[in-house]
């Protein structure tokens, strides 16, 4: 009965086969179809969890490695016998709350306020951890600590998502981090390998702004004019520059917009034409250490001082000229490049044809070479 | 493929990994079970002696198929085999001379930067310095 009922079927469907190979063939389907309607999703919910579990082993590799390099830096300055394992562990986790901005007046105020706090928290963490630490020596810890949490960070949140992943079997939070993953690496990559530039105080790309700046300034006097940065009045083809740039050679980017405002408020308002220089994202394509010249504020904070610039330079109506040298952010945060520091004589060649094409003899300059000035001296 | 047990990520704050690969022994096991699988079904299909227990070795063939992505799927977690950046690193240290138009390289040093001044000049009375360091980027890169 049953080998006749086989049979019928075997002629019905025509598949030409023996019973073994029909029933094969029925399991076959039976298993595709199980397969297709209910595992469809499970094995796409799989697949996607690998690529973000891969990158989350990755990331705690680097979060481990660079907590581990902060205890090696800190080691030689710290007082004898301390231990700093639980501080340095404690200060990762550490977090500043942006001000309100749903009423937006003020808002840069409340925000500068907030970064000063923090960036003296920083400083007072540092010279708790590594009281034989000189003033540069400081600095250059305070971006050690600093990269370290950025690679911290961003382990703990694609961590987070991939555990919230897990739990809520999601399919969409799985897809959206594991599309957004190589970006997000390759920051975490720049933010690590940072960290180990700032570990042997080699200078970055983000320091070609304050490297044109010194050579503008090299063997003349200095002033400090705001936080962390120094000026110099100097001669450029029979026009009266005020450069500035951060105080180096620690890694500080200090306030370069207060300066530039102060500069300005300090020569009444009488300034010709303000040029930048900084570091400049490239886009994919573009080649690191090409020179472009725009008008603007060439600086990447988080709003305070490019507002005081844009303020200062409106009340008076002076000019604004940018020149920025392009760079991906793995350049500007990794020790500087040959091509950037080639690029640094054509950006100081192109302030010079700035300042003659634009300006006339007497005129007064403000010439502000923006960035982190790790390693960079004047 | 390289895959490796847990599967679970760490919730712990304390340094576990040192970012080398683990062993794929996994990996091994799933590859080996794929390859098991497909001997038996060229077996099955082409040594005509072995036909009457073709049955028997294509239901044990997909057995070890199944084994293998049960591994592959749901044993072992998937290591990175992308070592973490290197650290070695070649910055090269440009002295210049104030004076004259000497130019010495050499490599980086801790406490080097940038218009650091070096002393006298050993070609002429000028003051020497430091006028560029700079990364020499790998083959590689």
């Amino acid at each position: 009965m049953w080998c006749y009922e086989v049979v019928t079927i075997t002629q019905l469907f025509d598949l030409g086969g023996d019973a073994t190979s029909m029933l094969f063939n029925v399991i076959w389907m039976v298993v595709f179809f199980v397969f297709i309607l209910f595992f469809n999703q499970r094995m796409q919910i799989i697949t996607y969890q690998r690529n973000v579990e891969k990158a989350v082993d990755r990331l705690q590799a680097m979060s481990d490695k660079s907590r581990e390099d902060i205890f090696k830096v800190v080691k030689p300055f710290n007082a004898e016998n301390a231990d700093i394992r639980a501080s340095v562990n404690n200060y990762l986790e550490f977090f500043t709350i942006e001000p309100v901005s749903l009423d937006p007046f003020g808002v840069l105020g409340r925000l500068e306020h907030i970064l000063d706090v923090r960036r003296e928290r920083s400083m007072l963490f540092v010279s708790q951890v590594a009281p034989k630490a000189d003033k540069h020596q400081k600095a250059n810890i305070e971006d050690v600590i600093e990269a370290a949490t950025a690679v911290n960070y961003i382990y703990k949140v694609i961590r987070h998502y991939l555990l919230l992943g897990k739990k809520t079997k999601s399919l969409m939070i799985f897809v959206q981090l594991d599309m957004q993953l190589p970006m997000i690496m390759k920051q975490a990559e720049a933010y690590y390998t940072a960290q180990r530039t700032f570990a042997a105080a080699k200078p970055i790309g983000d320091g070609l702004g304050p490297l044109v700046a010194a050579k503008f300034m090299v063997g003349s006097p200095k002033e400090a004019i705001a936080e962390e940065v120094v000026y110099s009045q100097v001669d450029v083809l029979g026009r009266k520059a005020y450069v500035l740039k951060a105080e180096g050679p620690g890694g500080v980017v200090g306030k370069p917009g207060e300066a530039v405002k102060q500069l300005i408020e300090k020569l009444g308002g009488k300034v010709n034409r303000v040029i930048m220089i900084d570091a400049g994202l490239k886009l994919e394509g573009e080649n690191t250490g090409e020179v472009v010249d725009g008008v603007g504020a060439a600086i990447g904070d988080p709003g305070p001082e490019k507002f005081k610039i844009e303020d200062a330079c409106v009340k008076y109506k002076i000019p604004l000229d940018a020149i920025i040298c392009k760079m991906s952010l793995e350049d500007a945060l990794t020790t500087m490049k040959k091509e950037v520091v080639e690029s640094s004589e054509t950006v100081y060649e192109r302030v010079k044809q700035a300042i003659k094409e634009r300006t006339k003899e007497g005129d007064t300059v403000i010439v502000a070479g923006i960035g982190n000035t790790m390693a960079v001296g004047q | 493929m390289t895959i490796r047990f847990p599967t679970r990520a760490s919730t712990s704050d304390q340094p576990k990994s040192n970012g080398k690969p683990r062993p794929p022994k996994y990996a091994m096991l799933s590859v080996a079970f794929a390859i098991g699988a497909i001997v038996l079904f060229l077996l099955a299909s082409l040594i005509d002696s072995v036909q009457d227990y073709s049955m028997y070795i294509l239901i044990i063939g997909a057995a070890l198929l199944v084994a293998s992505w049960g591994i592959y799927f749901f044993v072992g977690k998937p290591s990175s085999k992308k070592a973490l950046p290197d650290e070695r690193e070649n910055v090269i240290t440009v002295i210049g001379c104030k004076g004259c138009d000497k130019r010495e390289e050499r490599a980086f040093e801790t406490g080097d930067f940038m218009f650091k001044e070096l002393g006298p000049c050993a070609k002429c009375s000028g003051v020497s310095f430091i006028k560029a360091i700079y990364l020499i980027p790998t083959k590689k890169e």
